[in-house]
């Protein structure tokens, strides 16, 4: 009989009690992935949303721009100045653009948009934008023509083909006016920005507003996303730190990674929780288990078994009634995860408000990763290994003739 | 030849306060292939001296020596140890591991000796059939009645191939049809197999078949009567 099979049997002697206490650990692990899952999935979408489609991982502004986003806080932005950004070791791609809003206008229908001028090869590098082109064909590197979002367009009934007109205000407050023939179409599948965007090339922005070489931001995608931090402190010192603001995609989304912030330790909270639960629950089978079989651990020691492969025995026992739990607790929670991370929920409400307003998509793709669940399977093996210090302890200082007279 | 020496045993209770003699003073000698009992009333030290014997409690003051090795100055498990391979139990309370059948429970103690499957399997069946039950091998101790228990713990206790056996009021919980049954097996394994039996007990049943009996009385000896039955 070896320890496996006689552990085995020990924990089948009431059955109802160890199937109580895995079906305790089987919850905990089920709804602490889940959570975990969603939140994961949850900063991820979200980074992967504001990181692909817009900011970069890193940007790049004149000091004070992202607080007052004003053309008048737009930088130079030259050869010389891209040089320094890309020699810091890290730093993969690099976008620049002049974003500001201007008024347009089609027949009879007129619109407040925001204009961005970028360079067509690099945002498409970075956001895909070609891809999202519905209608016509993507921008050009030079020229006049311009990308409208398809919600746009529709508003003002214009499509490929057709010329708008674009009014506003340019750098030092100069007039900025233009015809521009619409090239193509796009689509965004975030009303806010579908309803808004203009897109050109740069030095035709330039031109439109009259801030020549100026760029309001500067994108940066990273090789390694990891060394973030690391990489934003080096381009700080490289480029001029008294002229310039380097900001991290999460520092420029500060609302949104509030309520991030807020939702992930509310499920942190949750999932503590559950983890006391279990851990009492767990606790209170080891405690029950131990107590009454005070006397049958007196005749095991005194017929000749050692109190250290007792202790592990019992140790063994509680390993098994945890894995029956976290096993089937992980294979439980695997095919949700599975299926919500390729198909995500939809949010609502506020949430969903929120995500918008940030032009990003109201969706919720669960998470599927090795480390948060690894992480969640040690810490309840943790859990039941703490919980096995009690009859381990009782063991080592048990006294077998009191034992055998229980 | 003496396989067990007691000499001045002692076993003190609340020796700070008011002290209470559990044994006192005990000089006693058992020999190879003896059927002893030792009896007195309740209190008076028997199971304190069974205890004492099976290195499951350590004396106050006193040598204990079995087979020329002094188990008061061993450590736990080295206690453990000696009472693997020298030392068979047999409980009042039958005292089985109630997961495994009758068989395994049997083997249980080989497999702590490391003796390897062969032999065990071999022995195991022996012992069980010595003890009548093997037709019951495959049976766990809640199919089984009191007496069969019983039976599997003097089986289990054999197994080790002890130099004694200590058997605390064994028939305390037995109808008097199977307590004579396991006294018979008992008393013919001693016989047969020269397998030494010290028991405490109340019952006259076995203090009838004992060819020694000593009696305690506060933690001390108050006789030690050999019999001269046919067998002795």
């Amino acid at each position: 009989m070896n320890n496996i099979r006689l552990a085995w049997r020990n924990i089948w002697r009431n059955k109802r009690r160890t199937l109580l206490t895995a079906a305790s650990v089987f919850l905990a692990i089920f709804l602490a992935l889940i959570v975990r899952s969603l939140q994961i999935g949850w900063f991820d979408n979200l980074s992967d949303i504001v990181i692909q489609s817009y900011s970069g991982h890193i940007q790049i502004h004149k000091k004070g721009y992202w607080d007052d986003r004003d053309i008048n806080n737009s930088m130079v932005f030259n050869d010389s100045v891209l040089a320094v950004v890309k020699s810091v070791k890290n730093v993969d791609k690099t976008v620049p653009r002049l974003e500001y809003f201007a008024l347009s206008s089609f027949g009879k229908q007129t619109k407040g948009v925001m204009l961005a001028g970028t360079d067509p090869a690099r945002e498409d590098a970075l956001t895909k934008l070609s891809a999202k082109v519905v209608r016509g064909r993507y921008l050009e590197p030079r020229g006049k023509g311009i990308l409208v979002s398809q919600g746009l367009a529709s508003f003002l009934g214009l499509t490929a083909g057709d010329t708008l007109v674009l009014i506003g205000q340019g750098f030092h407050g100069v007039s900025a006016a233009g015809k521009y023939p619409v090239t193509g179409i796009v689509h965004f599948p975030s009303p806010v920005l579908d309803n808004q965007m203009v897109y050109m090339n740069l030095p035709a922005a330039q031109d439109f507003f009259s801030a020549d070489d100026r760029i309001t931001s500067l994108s940066v995608t990273l090789k390694n996303p990891e060394e973030i931090n690391s990489t934003r402190d080096a381009l700080q010192r490289r480029v001029d730190g008294g002229k310039f603001e380097v900001m991290r995609w999460d520092e420029m989304m500060v609302e949104i990674m509030q309520q991030l912030k807020v939702k992930t330790a509310g499920g942190k909270i949750i999932i503590a929780i559950l983890y006391m639960i279990v851990g009492f629950g767990v606790f209170g089978t080891v405690i029950m288990m131990t107590n009454e079989r005070t006397r049958e651990f007196g005749v095991i020691v005194s017929v000749g078994m050692q109190k250290s492969r007792l202790a592990f025995i019992l140790v063994l026992e509680m390993i098994l009634i945890g894995l029956t739990g976290l096993l089937s607790g992980v294979a439980a929670a695997m095919p949700i995860m599975l299926y919500f991370k390729f198909n995500p929920l939809h949010l609502w409400g506020n949430m969903a408000q929120a995500f918008i307003s940030y032009g990003i998509e109201p969706l919720m793709p669960l998470a599927l990763k090795s480390d948060f669940i690894i992480t969640n399977v040690i810490t309840v093996i943790l859990i039941v290994f703490v919980t096995c210090i009690y009859p381990v302890r009782r063991i080592f200082t048990l006294n077998v003739a009191e034992a055998l007279h229980k | 030849m003496n396989i067990i020496e007691i000499t001045g045993l002692s076993k003190v209770y609340d020796a700070n306060t008011m002290p209470v003699y559990a044994l006192n003073g005990v000089d006693l000698a058992f020999q190879q292939g003896e059927f002893t009992c030792i009896v007195g009333p309740s209190g008076s030290g028997k199971t304190t001296m069974l205890n004492m014997l099976g290195g499951l409690d350590s004396p106050s003051s006193g040598k204990i020596m079995i087979d020329n090795t002094d188990i008061t100055g061993l450590t736990s498990r080295q206690l453990i140890n000696f009472r693997l391979r020298n030392i068979g139990f047999v409980f009042q309370s039958f005292n089985l591991i109630p997961v495994l059948t009758a068989r395994e429970n049997v083997e249980f103690i080989m497999q702590l000796q490391g003796v390897n499957k062969d032999q065990r399997d071999q022995r195991t069946l022996e012992l069980l059939d010595s003890v009548g039950l093997n037709d019951k091998i495959n049976t766990r101790p809640n199919k089984l009645s009191g007496g069969q228990q019983q039976r599997v713990a003097v089986a289990r206790a054999l197994a080790s191939k002890p130099k004694f056996i200590l058997a605390d009021e064994p028939t305390a919980n037995l109808d008097s049809k199977s307590a004579e049954i396991l006294l018979e097996i008992m008393e013919k394994l001693n016989r047969e197999e020269k397998i030494t039996f010290i028991f405490s007990t109340h019952d006259s049943r076995v203090v009838a078949k004992a060819r020694r009996v000593v009696t305690l009385e506060d933690g001390k000896i108050l006789s030690d009567v050999s019999s001269t039955r046919p067998g002795s």
